[in-house]
């Protein structure tokens, strides 16, 4: 397996977001992978949006296409999705985001995927549209809708699964990437940037409940009411086509007061 | 005493600040005799359709309008960082019992932690926001308070609740100015970024609503409410507006309502 680095580029183009404490994994000698992630509102046992970025790079060419990504988030991060309702991945795949309830979504994303032609970098912005799928084995499945529209256009759904991560991770997700054809003679898309954003805190909807209409909150995320020395940990685990892995790890800051 | 002289002051500098209002006599809709169309830059365009009620010259009764921003160019419009209206010279504002309702206020208990008699009106407003692959849009639910007077100056807040699928509350914040003529008043609106989710762009306003004061059948004897002027100047009564973008570009417009 290539001996994989990673730099602290991206964290450093996180931090605004999130205050940047760390992130990196080895990748390989030219390629470079980071990954950003951070609560909002930062407090501890609260209703939340976690936003992540991954940012991938090579300095001798483009990034590997990506085939299966695992992140975890920290342990005690939970998931809570009563009242919300699902999607079939059918459906999505027949009529787009707009054949999901509106009530299913549960997050949304995009970045900037890449691909070579002709010898030259292609680069094409991407939007990812989350739905919460019925549950797979008792375990939480979402749906991931990604589109690009030009210069080529490109839809495809993947399913993400509920993880569990070794201490002192928790929660996580599990993708498996198809490999993205674009145009004949061209190689496979692969990814620049991705960024999602999941649940959050003052997400409501309509219920008919004993006849009544009343407005009912999703917790959705709950953030952990805890947090560790040197804050939340994440790790994203990235297996690229050519079957090499890469691992990196990021800590986002407690909240105040906390260490 | 003091406090009514201050009092007086307050309600002397009100009614010279036609916050927003005028209406038309006219049980029913009220025909508006222009379309306001603001062009902001190449692909923004707002237009504002104002509406009065009573449409009768000096009657009290109500001030409507209506803005829809629309941009040819994306689905949504950028969000809208200012605007400035401006009302006809001798529209005024009559408030028989002063209140007024601060920002703090108004942020932490919503509309209901307002004093009733600093009420101005109410509203709805649709925003827009391109999250993921499409727009999600979001009804809002609009109400205007009388705010404290700064430096003097009569002051405007309106209270943005939303429900779903984000439990969203902002407050504009405004100002009444004195404006040249062929205007009486203006009202300075600062509008407040309104942000959706971390990483997702702000949303914008695609339509917003107001109704100042209300026709006099349908308001409470001391209900704040807005005078039509007793002379409409020939051509009609004018309006303008100007706005300014978050991403730096800026329209104007005006357009006139008929005498009545």
């Amino acid at each position: 397996m290539p001996d994989r680095r990673i730099s602290m580029l991206g964290c450093l183009l996180t931090a605004v977001a999130f205050g940047c404490s760390s992130a990196v994994a080895p990748a390989s000698p030219t390629q470079t992978l980071t990954l950003g992630a951070g609560f909002t509102p930062n407090a501890l046992g609260a209703p939340t949006n976690l936003s992540t970025t991954m940012t991938f790079a090579s300095s001798a060419g483009l990034p590997d296409p990506v085939s299966d990504v695992v992140a975890y988030g920290p342990a005690g991060l939970s998931v809570q999705v009563h009242g919300v309702a699902t999607c079939e991945r059918a459906k999505l795949e027949a009529d787009g985001p707009s054949g999901c309830p509106a009530e299913s979504r549960v997050g949304f994303g995009g970045g900037v995927g890449v691909f070579e032609l002709a010898g030259l970098p292609v680069r094409e912005p991407y939007t990812l549209d989350f739905f919460l799928a019925p549950q797979e084995h008792g375990h939480l499945a979402i749906l991931i809708y990604a589109d690009a529209v030009n210069p080529v256009a490109v839809q495809f759904v993947l399913t993400a699964r509920e993880v569990h991560g070794p201490r002192p991770y928790g929660f996580g997700l599990a993708v498996e990437v198809p490999p993205v054809s674009t145009v004949p003679g061209a190689a496979n898309a692969s990814v620049e940037s991705s960024f999602a954003s999941l649940g959050g805190a003052n997400i409501a909807y309509y219920q008919t409940i004993r006849g009544k209409r009343t407005l009912v909150h999703i917790k959705g995320l709950v953030a952990p009411a805890t947090c560790p020395a040197g804050g939340f940990p994440f790790e994203a685990i990235v297996t690229f086509e050519d079957g090499s892995t890469s691992t990196a790890s990021y800590s986002s800051p407690c909240p105040s007061g906390r260490p | 005493m003091r406090s009514s002289a201050v009092l007086r002051r307050h309600h002397r500098a009100i009614r010279a600040a036609t916050a927003a209002g005028c209406a038309c006599a006219m049980p029913a809709a009220l025909s508006v005799s222009a379309v306001l169309v603001a062009t902001a830059h190449a692909q923004t365009v707002a237009t504002i359709t104002p509406r009065l009620s009573p449409d009768r010259l000096g009657a009290t009764g109500a001030l409507s309008f209506t803005i829809h921003y629309a941009d040819s160019a994306a689905n949504i419009p950028p969000p809208l960082r200012r605007s400035i209206l401006r009302f006809p010279a001798g529209l005024t504002l009559e408030v028989p019992r002063l209140g007024s309702c601060s920002v703090s206020r108004l942020r932490a208990r919503g509309a209901d932690g307002c004093p009733a008699d600093s009420m101005l009106g109410r509203g709805h407003a649709l925003i827009e926001a391109q999250v993921g692959s499409q727009p999600i849009a979001e009804d809002v639910s609009l109400w205007v308070f009388l705010g404290p007077l700064r430096n003097l100056t009569p002051t405007v807040e309106i209270l943005g609740q939303g429900y779903t699928p984000y439990d969203e509350r902002v407050v504009l914040t405004g100002t009444m100015l004195p404006a040249g003529g062929p205007y009486g008043e203006a009202l300075s609106l600062s509008i407040p970024p309104i942000s959706t989710l971390p990483l997702e762009p702000d949303a914008s306003i695609v339509t917003f609503s107001l109704t100042i004061g209300a026709p006099v059948q349908r308001r409470a004897h001391d209900a704040n409410t807005v005078r039509l002027p007793a002379i409409c100047p020939q051509g009609g009564f004018p309006f303008a507006a100007e706005f300014t973008y978050a991403d730096g570009s800026s329209g104007s417009s005006v357009t006139t309502v008929p005498c009545p």
